[in-house]
């Protein structure tokens, strides 16, 4: 699957960038924009509202975009047969805007991640859940960013 | 700053078999960000981050991040898992310049 997300990645930067850049070091996360991101890792899939089912917990203002706790928990039960396989944090203002993709086994017992990430600026930060059978969970919060932490 | 790829897990210090445990863990790690020459265009090179956290348990791989420079200086990441029986808990850092960072911790049960 990371192969896929490499190939189709170079495809779409080489239209956005004047140079090429290795395939191996931009595997998951490139400078684009959020819609071009969301196509790319997802395909058009539908994605549905799971404001009930996930838990994004994140700061409403972020004082340093430089360091924003999030952390992410999915009610959901973690049996071989239904677990979540995916969590993916989306920054939608980030030039890289897919922040991370966690892979969750059933083994994991509960699905919950927790990371640091930077926020370039003021926007919705999306906690996006793929469970076992394919379906597409979304969570949103605006995040209030007062330094920016993203530089380049 | 200190060294890199110095690597901190922290887990709950009493578990019993059969618990969620959420672990931390962190690794020292500059995750450089995308420079830009004057006139606003990316240099291209290759930009020093972690682009991979792998945590093994008991030889079985539970969680796998993948991740890009949206993350934070000295990343951090927090997980859960299920301790089923006393072994090592071991998570792997691997960057984009091909460092490899791992850290180990010994989960037994109080």
């Amino acid at each position: 699957m990371l192969g896929t997300l490499g190939a189709l990645g170079v495809a779409a930067a080489s239209g956005v960038l004047a140079a090429p850049r290795p395939a191996r070091a931009q595997p998951l996360g490139l400078n684009e924009s959020v819609d071009v991101a969301m196509k790319r890792v997802f395909a058009g899939r539908p994605i549905r509202d799971g404001e009930s089912l996930i838990k994004l917990d994140i700061p409403l203002i972020a004082e340093n975009g430089a360091v924003v706790p999030v952390s992410v928990r999915v009610d959901s039960p973690m049996t071989p047969t239904s677990y979540v396989k995916h969590i993916y944090i989306v920054a939608d203002k980030n030039r890289i805007p897919v922040v991370t993709r966690v892979t969750l086994t059933p083994a994991a017992g509960q699905a919950f991640v927790g990371a640091n990430i930077r926020l370039g600026e003021t926007g919705p930060v999306h906690a996006i859940v793929e469970q076992s059978d394919g379906t597409l969970w979304r969570s949103t919060r605006e995040v209030k960013v007062t330094v920016g932490g993203c530089g380049g | 700053m200190s060294e890199i790829g110095k690597v901190r897990i922290r887990v709950p210090s009493s578990i019993k078999p059969g618990d969620v445990v959420q672990v931390r863990t962190l690794v020292i790690h500059p995750m450089e960000r995308i420079e830009r020459d004057a006139q606003g265009k990316i240099i291209p090179k290759t930009y020093n981050y972690i682009h991979k956290v792998v945590v093994t348990y008991l030889g079985k791989t539970i969680v796998t991040f993948d991740t890009t420079q949206s993350v934070s200086e000295n990343p951090f990441f927090s997980f859960a898992f299920r301790a089923t029986d006393p072994g090592p808990l071991k998570v792997e850092f691997l960057d984009t310049t091909g460092g490899r960072y791992e850290g180990t911790v010994d989960i037994t049960f109080a």
